[in-house]
């Protein structure tokens, strides 16, 4: 799912994804994870919220199933297309439930419990108005 | 700790205003609130004013002092508040605990917000935050919501319709309520379609408007024949753990049930409910948090007219945030203004009869899943 201009576009935020390219592995949501408590966090933030001690740095993996979704059919944001879907997905290794973009091109197929895989992308643009690579959802089954 | 009434109310009906500022807006409501309560700007102790969007929309900034100056309130606390859909509720959170704290004797809450304004859009919980980034807009997470309700307990677009439909019966009898016209269950499922399967009739329109509340201890507002007894106002953010239930909403049954123990209160003790409809699916919600029915029957609830003007718990008698428009910081003190007009027997043809006890619920902005704010008042006679 590597598209031009990939590499050389900005991430909407650092951090949140491995980078580009992804020809040797494809991309991976990162995030923190409390030793202590054993609790995995998205974004990765400085302390656990539980106990305040320091979060390491964790792959969350890329695959996770659709807890809900929705298509945006108004006027979108940020240059997304219109329409495009939401939803919170139940990733896989680590059980956390996330928010995220879905697959433009997938509104169609979109249906609770559908397992998903991550990809990274130029998808609309920054609040700068500079496009910019999102993480998004798309199904791991073909059309 | 002294009891308190609520012995002023004041609003403006929610629209278009285009020739009035926030503080022109506020001053109004704040001067009906002074007229109805019958006391000079003087007496009051404390003051809050609630606004969200007018330091983004047009540069303003602690807007209270300038509301309350035109007002004739001076030489006082005052203090500007700012807490999302909720910014309202707050402040009348903070003048009771003003007033309980025998800080003041009166204390008054206020709320203006002007949105009205070429290239509004859509709202979201801050530009700056992850999930505002990755595309999250405010209609999108209720109809997250909606679709897993659905998808769980077989909730139908016809019953999230019938909220609709609902509310703008009541507001046809509600002068304050921006849309008035009856429609149907067809004409809220063939509207332009938001964000699936919420369309434009599920969402609340955006408005003009202020609102306003005088609050004193109940020593004081014997003598006051129209004064209403605050039995609870619970203010609460969200856990924000992971992962949340957008069903089974632990932050909002918390708040409830919070709010139902200070209050001394049942759920099936309640006479009126004003709850945060900001989306249909969100009334349905707010119907289960508040042990109105069973979780999963709040559709039911709606489609069967149980909380319909005349059935068991008439909920949003004024029409709701989906019939008035949610001017944001003014939607908090509008609930209550409805309520307490309820429940003073002063509602005309919308009144629900011998209402003695009325429920005021609010709730504000996505953060991980959750409420970044939600406030529930407990009102009785
Ligand atoms: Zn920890």
């Amino acid at each position: 799912m590597v598209k031009e201009g990939t590499n050389r576009l900005s991430p909407v935020e650092e951090g949140l994804f491995t980078p580009p390219p992804y020809t040797e592995s494809p991309p991976k949501l990162l995030g923190g994870y409390c030793r202590k408590c054993r609790q995995h966090y998205f974004p990765r933030p400085r302390h656990c919220r539980r106990c305040l001690d320091p979060v390491e740095g964790a792959s969350l993996g890329s695959e996770g199933k659709l807890y809900s979704f929705t298509v945006i059919r108004t006027r979108p944001p940020l240059g997304l297309p219109q329409p495009y879907g939401v939803g919170y997905v139940d990733l896989e290794e680590c059980g956390l439930r996330i928010f995220g973009l879905l697959d433009p091109g997938a509104v169609d197929r979109l249906r609770i419990g559908l397992p998903v895989r991550l990809a990274v992308a130029p998808l609309g643009h920054d609040a700068r108005g500079e496009r910019c690579l999102r993480p998004y959802f798309t199904p791991m089954e073909a059309d | 700790m002294p009891d308190v009434a609520v012995i002023g109310i004041g609003m403006l009906p929610f629209g278009r205003h285009p020739e009035r500022t926030v503080v022109d807006m506020g001053t109004e409501a704040t001067l009906l609130a002074l007229q109805d309560a019958g006391l000079p700007p003087a007496r009051v102790g404390a003051g809050f004013f609630a606004n969200a969007l007018a330091g983004r929309l047009f540069g303003d900034m602690t807007i209270g002092q300038n509301v309350f100056g035109e007002a004739g309130i001076n030489r006082i606390p005052v203090i500007n508040v700012e807490n999302a859909c909720t910014s309202g509720s707050t402040a009348f959170y903070l003048a009771y605990n003003a007033v309980a704290a025998g800080q003041v004797e009166v204390a008054l809450a206020a709320g203006a917000e002007k949105m009205c304004v070429p290239g509004f859009g859509l709202i979201n919980s801050g530009e700056n935050e992850l999930e505002t980034k990755l595309g999250l807009v405010t209609p999108a997470s209720f109809a997250l919501r909606a679709m897993r309700h659905m998808a769980e307990f077989g909730t139908t677009p016809a019953q999230l319709a019938a909220v609709s439909v609902k509310n703008r019966r009541h507001a046809r009898h509600n002068p304050m309520a921006q849309f008035r016209e009856p429609v149907t269950v067809e004409d809220v499922l063939t509207a332009p379609m938001i964000a699936d399967p919420l369309t434009r009739l599920m969402c609340c329109p955006i408005a003009d408007g202020a609102a306003a509340a005088i609050l004193c201890s109940t020593a004081s507002a014997r003598r006051m024949q129209r004064a209403v007894q605050v039995k609870a106002a619970v203010l609460c953010s969200g856990s924000y753990e992971n992962p949340q239930d957008l069903v089974r909403w632990e932050t909002d049954y918390r708040v409830c049930r919070l709010a139902y123990e200070k209050a001394g209160v049942d759920p099936a003790d309640l006479d009126l409910v004003e709850c945060h409809d900001a989306f249909s699916i969100a009334e349905i919600l707010h119907y289960e948090a508040l042990g109105l029915c069973l979780p999963g029957e709040g559709g039911r609830l709606a489609a069967e007219g149980e909380t319909a003007l005349g059935g068991r718990i008439p909920v949003n008698t004024s029409g709701g945030l989906l019939s008035r428009g949610h001017p944001v910081a003014a939607t908090g003190l509008a609930q209550v203004c409805e309520v307490i007009t309820q429940l003073r027997g002063e509602a005309g043809q919308r009144q629900v009869a011998k209402a003695k006890i009325g429920l005021a619920h609010c709730a504000g902005g996505d953060k991980d899943g959750d409420t970044k704010s939600s406030t529930v008042l407990i009102f009785a006679v």
